[in-house]
Formats: C-alpha cells, sequence, structure tokens
C-alpha cells in the first residue's frame, strides 16, 4: 500500500483512538465538581492577571467556591466593584464594606522636555535596564524614566505615554497592580479613586535639589500642609496624602491644589 | 544483573538531567523549593513509566510492523499528550489526594523533553519490553535524585550570602555545573 495513505491511517487512527478513549474517559471520570465554579467563572474577567494571589481565574473560582467567606470574596482585584457585589450576590455573603473603586497613580508627572539629563543612556530601551546603570541618566534619581515598562504589563491597556510620561485611563484601569511592581523606582502604587487628587511627585531629595532638577517636583515646603493638615502631611521632602480621611471626589484638596507653588499636586 | 545495570546506568551514570542535560527547564523551573521538586518528580515517575510503556507498544505493534518507524515523533507526542490527559481525569476522580498532590505538574510534563527522549531511547537501545520499563524507571527516580538534591542546595542558597550579581539563576547555573562535574564521577561504576 501507499506509505503516504498508510501512514495517515496509522497517525489518523491513533488520533481518532485517542480521542475516543479520551471522550470516554471524560464521561466516566467526570469527577463532582462545585456547580458555583462555574458560575463563579462566568462573573469573573477572565484576564488570570494574578492580582488575587492565586494562578488565574479558575484558581480563583475554586478557592472561592471551597471556603466561601467575604475576604475572599473582595479577593479579585481587577473586577473591581461590580464584580465584588455579583460574587457577593453569588456566595450569599455581606457586600464588603469597603469596596470602592482603585487606581494606579503615577507619581512623576515630569514630561520628557522637564527633565534633566545626567548622561545620555543608550542601552536596552527598558526601564529595568535604565534604572541598573547608574540609575537611569536623569538628574531625578526618583523620576519616571520613560521607556514605558508600565505600559507593556498592562493587560488591560490602560496605560498611555504621553509626552515620555505614563497616563492612566481610570476606566480602564482594574487596580491589578501589575505596573506598580513592573515601574523600577516605584512611583506607581495603587490608590483609592474616591479624592482624584494625587502627588505627582516621588523626590525625596531636598526643596533646594529638586527645585535644582525638575519644575514640576515637590520641594517639600509644607504650604499644603498648613493650608489642609488633616489629610497632607510631608514626610521626608515629600507630601503625603492621607486617603484614608473622609470625603468625597477632593473638594476640601482644592486650596492645596492652587497654592502648591510647583502644581505637582493635582487632580486626576 | 542486566537489569540491575540498566537501572543504575539510567540513575546515575547517564543521569537525565546533571549529564544528558534534558529537562533542564524544569530542573530550574520547579527546584526554588522541595516541596515542588517532590511533586514534579513524582510526577515524572509516574508519566514517564506509563507514557514509555505505551509508546515502546506503539512503536513495536503499529509502527514497526507497517514499517512506518519515521512517524515515531508524531506518534509519540499524540501518546504522550493523550496518555497525560487520560492520567489527569482518572486521578481527579480515583484518587485525589494524589492529583492535589500532583497540582500543575502533571499537565506540565506533557511538554517535557525528557517524556519524550526516554520514549525514544528505549527504542534506540533495543530494550525489550522489560528493560524499557527498567530503564525508564532508572531515568525517572535519577531526574527526581537530581532536583530534589539541587531543590536542597538551592533553599540553602537563598539564604546564603551571595554577591548581588550571582544571586538567583547565576548561582544555580553555578550550583548545577558543580553537580554535573560531580556526576561525572559515577562514570565507570558498576564496569559499565
Amino acid at each position: 500500500m501507499d506509505i503516504l495513505l498508510l501512514s495517515v491511517i496509522v497517525l489518523g487512527g491513533l488520533g481518532f483512538i485517542f480521542a475516543a478513549l479520551l471522550a470516554l474517559a471524560a464521561d466516566y471520570f467526570r469527577a463532582a465538581e462545585d456547580p458555583r465554579i462555574v458560575k463563579i467563572l462566568a462573573i469573573l474577567p477572565g484576564t488570570n492577571c494574578g492580582a488575587c494571589g492565586v494562578a488565574g481565574c479558575r484558581a480563583f473560582a475554586e478557592k472561592l467556591a471551597a471556603a466561601a467567606g467575604d475576604v475572599l470574596v473582595s479577593g479579585c482585584v481587577s473586577g473591581g466593584v461590580t464584580v465584588v457585589q455579583k460574587l457577593a450576590e453569588l456566595m450569599g455573603v455581606a457586600q464588603p464594606t469597603d469596596a470602592h473603586k482603585k487606581i494606579a497613580a503615577v507619581h512623576c508627572w515630569a514630561k520628557v522636555d522637564q527633565r534633566q539629563a545626567l548622561a545620555r543612556y543608550s542601552g536596552v530601551m527598558t526601564c529595568q535596564s535604565a534604572n541598573l546603570v547608574a540609575g537611569g541618566g536623569l538628574m531625578c534619581r526618583y523620576g519616571c524614566l520613560g521607556y514605558a515598562d508600565c505600559v507593556l504589563v498592562c493587560p488591560f491597556d490602560a496605560i498611555k505615554m504621553e509626552q515620555g510620561l505614563p497616563v492612566v485611563d481610570p476606566d480602564r484601569c482594574t487596580s491589578c497592580a501589575l505596573c506598580v511592581a513592573a515601574c523600577p523606582r516605584q512611583i506607581i502604587d495603587i490608590i483609592p479613586f474616591t479624592k482624584r487628587v494625587i502627588v505627582a511627585c516621588s523626590s525625596r531629595d531636598s526643596g533646594a535639589v529638586t527645585r535644582k532638577n525638575c519644575p514640576v517636583g515637590c520641594i517639600a515646603c509644607k504650604i499644603c500642609e498648613k493650608e489642609v493638615p488633616e489629610i497632607f502631611k510631608v514626610i521626608d521632602n515629600l507630601a503625603r496624602i492621607n486617603y484614608n480621611k473622609p470625603g468625597e471626589s477632593g473638594t476640601e484638596c482644592e486650596v492645596a491644589i492652587n497654592k502648591c507653588p510647583t502644581k505637582c499636586i493635582v487632580k486626576l | 544483573m542486566e537489569l540491575f545495570g540498566i537501572f543504575f546506568s539510567a540513575l546515575l551514570i547517564n543521569n537525565i538531567l546533571l549529564i544528558r542535560f534534558l529537562a533542564l527547564c524544569s530542573f530550574f523551573g520547579v527546584s526554588t523549593k522541595i516541596d515542588t521538586a517532590v511533586g514534579m518528580s513524582f510526577a515524572v515517575v509516574f508519566v514517564m513509566t506509563i507514557s514509555s510503556a505505551v509508546s515502546w507498544i506503539i512503536y513495536h505493534f503499529i509502527l514497526s510492523p507497517f514499517h512506518l518507524e519515521f512517524l515515531r515523533t508524531a506518534s509519540f507526542i499524540l501518546t504522550i499528550a493523550a496518555l497525560v490527559q487520560l492520567e489527569e481525569l482518572y486521578l481527579r476522580k480515583m484518587i485525589p489526594a494524589l492529583y492535589r498532590a500532583m497540582g500543575i505538574y502533571l499537565p506540565l510534563i506533557t511538554t517535557n523533553c525528557a517524556i519524550l527522549a526516554v520514549a525514544f531511547l528505549a527504542i534506540d537501545y533495543r530494550f525489550g519490553f522489560l528493560s524499557a520499563m527498567v530503564y525508564s524507571l532508572g531515568v525517572s527516580i535519577g531526574y527526581s535524585l537530581a532536583i530534589v538534591l539541587f531543590a536542597y542546595v538551592r533553599e540553602r542558597l537563598a539564604l546564603a550570602p551571595i554577591p548581588k550579581w550571582f544571586q538567583g539563576y547565576p548561582i544555580a547555573f553555578i550550583t548545577a555545573a558543580l553537580m554535573s562535574l560531580a556526576f561525572l564521577g559515577f562514570t565507570g561504576m558498576f564496569g559499565l
């Protein structure tokens, strides 16, 4: 018989036998599975981002079905408030009270032409590599390097580069924190999206040094702290915002935003 | 005596990881903790033995009679993939404890080159069925031995004061090289 035909028959036959075996086995060995797993899986975003701490949405669904607790219900970070609500409803547990939208915030708003160069970097064009070589060639040791590691790592297309600076789209950001881990300068963190105000600088250099390096850096003048002492506090030459203080949409921060001399307190 | 020789030659003298340098991705990937190394070892022993048995049968009773030896790569890959799926289904239903213990490693070794290599080598060496079984058992236990030893070393290395530039994979590669050198010392053992 023709060798070509024979090999097709043999390999096809093998494949068919295995397929039939698997189909039979799948039916015969069907393990009893919690029917809620499928329902949970349908609610989850399905991005397998891993922000919940287990490997993928399927693993999270199994974990949740096995140990129904309201802590786990809010475990899906990237799903946001709606997913947590649906999960709580499905599992019959109380709605977690601290469920509000969080987003990633970039704590450096120095555009590419505002950064002072220390040297010209011409290595591998990632922030990770640039940061290894004498801190990436910028005068500011804390600021954004602009090689877009965070953009590449974002599974939701929520970060765009504009004038060398990552800009987070609040509608798309799910606060999965992959960008937080990707940034070698640690200028991205996850903040509650209630106040809509951030300090757009990470420089812990003294005011004089920061002023020399960057026109939009925090110079630790403490004006914000004087104006709104319950929310702003300058620690290590950098203004910090206490997001735990009550208050919606950041109206109480207006004074500080307007008075900040370098305009590094910004509204999102 | 011959089976004894096959077993120890596969286990030590031709150790699949440290002498033949196969399956190195899992050697570095899952050896950071002893638990994961042991889990992977169990899965490899299990899958390697069964898959080489089935592929031996397929080669000698299906491919050989039709003179289709050249199809062995394709058919072995097919066999191993289907077999691992079957084993997974079976374990999930029948022995859930073992299934949980092996966890992700069982589907992972579908694509492990050592599994395919053993199926090939058992045929290239012209082993009979029993010898092929003993051989694949020896190889898989050799794999377990090497990866568990390596995991012990890496757990110690994680706490050792290693220069920053050698931390992580660099020191792991150096360690693996030294272990490989040590395993070369088994050459000539048992007069093999």
